[in-house]
């Protein structure tokens, strides 16, 4: 029974596991399962194992027992919202136009298909402007739309009331937070954080230590059993190179930040540098670019066992990259192009990477992007190119 | 074997704990297949307290393993206590005998719950502080309901399977063999509506007034932004008992946008300087 939804959650990417299918099955014939709300309970808890796809299980779920289409989640949150607007609209239109700083006139003029349009993208607008989650489409604002302000088509976005059904409990897509797609946000930082802990060096466990042995040799009542500790290693040195120019990268700079400044303390020494789209001859402590430059040449010097990691879009023209005198700014002039400067970097670096807030689905439209993933390893700015970033960092080699 | 015995228990919740049906659902069905039920979530969700509802609710003992780094699996089974065995030999003075071993074995919490009379509940807490080896070392133990105490040869079985709970901070990934062997689920952080119920269990007689505004300023102060550990529903609780407990407190106070014992809610320095920061904008 229900082969067809096992596979389709294999399909989706989560990774079920026969015997938990069997598994499932039992408590099927155990007659514990009564109702399709049961189902999906009980059939996440024994078949899903991580939070992280419970979204894509609550997509898939809807998908099988309603038909709801596996949509790209973007366009489908959207659409439900811009909908609920228009419902919205349509019962109050002065509140809402106030709500959307709007001229109430101007608004009645369109016809519903113009207003969704008009909803949609003030939508993308807003959601662009406020990636790191403010108070939008967030959680229990005033905003007209989203949790606890209003219930789109009958159906709240979130929350924990369970007098619905299962489907539509799917349907809210609770877990969007937990799952791990999408480049890093401010409330996925614990989580990071906890991916970067890995990136403390781990000697082998070949030093004696007496104290201990003297003790458990007592304890095993004279019988010796010597007691061994990991060696002591020096903590890393990690400079993080940030691009913060232009638009597109300002919802990152803070999240990055933020994250390798609480980890300092698992840091030897951590510096963070400036620079705009790529790296020429200079790149900049202070966050403006201006005070207080320092020479790639002498960076270069720097202790090779240092992590490099550079956080940027990797997204330029061709030439600011391959051009000898390439940087868009008129008062920087190079004597090198772009991209042997950042091969020198990753020769004088063996332990780099670049991690890019773009996703990797995007990649193979820039041109640069290719460029530059030939000499840095490039990752995903998310969870899980953080966690690989992070191994790739902490290999011996 | 204990069939009819469990499938008429059933949890539905305990006096000082909120349950939502979704869970109580896991629990049961967790329970019927005999399988464990690994819980992950934030600090604060209820993860632990869930193994003392449980054991409340069904009228079971519950034995609380508290899972430490340096932990190794035969810990947690049961401890040969050679030190009290070399002084008995040497002294002579107790009425143990010294030449049988079994007398010196001792039953670590696992062990307890296997050679307990009746079914108890057995909570693992934190399993993700241990390496992965006891990880799964101890899956195999909790598998096949039974170890052997290598000193003196002996096998010890469950008398009967425990209700098992295993609790997770999710500081490391558990391994997939693990997973694969217990049922599992993530607690959400509760949503306000949840936590209004929540405090209201803890504090009876709270005024709907005080209630309101706690539960506003908290969430809000949950979506500070940059700080590392948010405050949890432990907090607010420690919050509200500190606020009732000072005659100069009022509720006024917090519509004000005043909020007093901030460091109740922020134990992290940097999180407390930037909760401080942000709530004095909050007031302008």
């Amino acid at each position: 029974m229900f082969t067809d939804f096992f596979y389709l959650l294999k399909d989706v990417g989560i990774p079920v596991s026969p015997t938990s299918f069997l598994r499932l099955q039992r408590a099927l014939s155990m007659g514990l399962i009564l109702s399709l709300d049961d189902f999906y309970t009980a059939a996440r808890s024994i078949l899903v194992k991580s939070e992280r796809y419970f979204d894509l299980y609550d997509q898939a779920f809807a998908h099988h027992f309603k038909g709801a289409e596996l949509k790209d989640p973007e366009a489908f949150e959207l659409t439900e919202v811009a909908k609920a607007m228009l419902e919205q609209w349509l019962k109050n239109p002065k509140e809402m136009s106030e709500l959307l700083g709007v001229d109430e006139e101007s608004l009645k003029k369109l016809t519903p298909e113009q207003l969704i349009e008009y909803f949609l993208e003030r939508l993308k607008e807003q959601t662009e402007e406020h990636h790191g989650g403010n108070k939008w489409i967030g959680t229990g604002g005033t905003s007209p739309v989203g949790h606890s302000g209003y219930h789109p088509g009958g159906m709240r976005v979130g929350g924990v009331s369970r007098n619905k059904s299962a489907v539509k409990v799917a349907m809210d897509r609770r877990y969007r937070d937990y799952s791990q797609m999408g480049p890093l946000t401010q409330a996925q930082m614990g989580e990071a954080l906890k991916r970067l802990r890995n990136m403390v060096p781990v000697g082998p466990m070949d030093e004696v230590n007496i104290d201990k042995t003297i003790y458990q040799t007592m304890k095993n009542a004279g019988e010796i059993e010597i007691v061994f500790d990991r060696s002591l290693r020096d903590r890393l040195k990690v400079y993080l190179a940030i691009d913060n120019g232009g638009w597109s990268m300002d919802p990152y700079i803070e999240v990055v930040q933020t994250l390798f400044n609480y980890a300092r303390a698992q840091f030897k020494d951590l510096k963070t540098f400036f620079f705009h789209n790529t790296i020429y001859d200079y790149v900049w402590e202070d966050p403006a670019r201006f005070r207080k430059p320092l020479r790639v040449d002498d960076l270069i010097g720097h202790d090779p066992e240092t992590r490099f990691i550079i956080v940027g879009d990797a997204s330029m023209a061709p030439y600011e990259l391959m051009a000898t005198d390439g940087s868009i700014h008129i008062e920087e002039r190079t004597t090198k192009p772009s991209f042997e400067r950042l091969r020198d970097i990753a020769e004088a670096f063996p332990h780099s990477v670049w991690l890019n807030p773009k996703m990797e689905v995007e990649w193979e439209y820039t041109r640069t992007i290719g460029a530059i993933r030939e000499i840095f390893p490039m990752f995903e700015l998310s969870l899980d190119g953080l966690e690989k970033a992070v191994s790739h960092l902490m290999k011996k080699n | 074997m204990h069939e009819t015995q469990q499938t008429r228990q059933q949890f539905t919740g305990a006096s000082k704990y909120v349950l939502d049906e979704e869970l109580a659902q896991i629990v049961n069905i967790s329970m019927a297949l005999e399988m464990p039920l690994l819980l992950k979530g934030e600090p604060g969700t209820g993860k632990t307290m869930l193994a003392h509802a449980i054991a409340e609710s069904l009228n079971m003992r519950l034995i609380v393993l508290n899972v430490k780094s340096s932990m190794k699996l035969v810990d947690a089974l049961y401890q040969y206590d050679t030190l009290t065995r070399l002084n008995d030999s040497r002294f002579g003075d107790s009425n143990r005998d010294v030449s049988n071993i079994e007398e010196y074995i001792r039953m670590g919490k696992i062990g307890q719950a296997f050679v307990s009379d009746e079914r108890v509940v057995l909570l693992i807490d934190e399993i993700d502080k241990a390496d992965s080896d006891f990880q799964d070392d101890m899956l195999d133990v909790l598998d096949q309901m039974e170890f052997d105490i290598i000193e003196i040869d002996k096998t010890i079985r469950a008398k009967h399977r425990p209700v098992i709970i295993i609790t997770s901070n999710a500081k490391k990934d558990l391994s997939d063999p693990f997973l694969g062997r217990c049922n599992f689920h993530h607690i959400a952080f509760p949503e306000p509506e949840m936590m209004r119920r929540i405090v209201q269990v803890h504090f009876p007689e709270i005024s709907a007034e005080l209630l309101d505004h706690t539960i506003t300023a908290f969430y809000r102060m949950r979506d500070f932004r940059n700080v590392e550990k948010k405050p949890a529903t432990r907090e607010l609780i420690n919050w509200i008992r500190a606020l009732k407990a000072d005659p100069d407190f009022q509720v006024k106070d917090l519509v004000k946008g005043d909020i007093p014992y901030l460091g109740v809610l922020f134990k992290k320095s940097p999180d407390y300087a930037i909760a401080r920061n942000m709530v004095s904008r909050m007031r302008l």
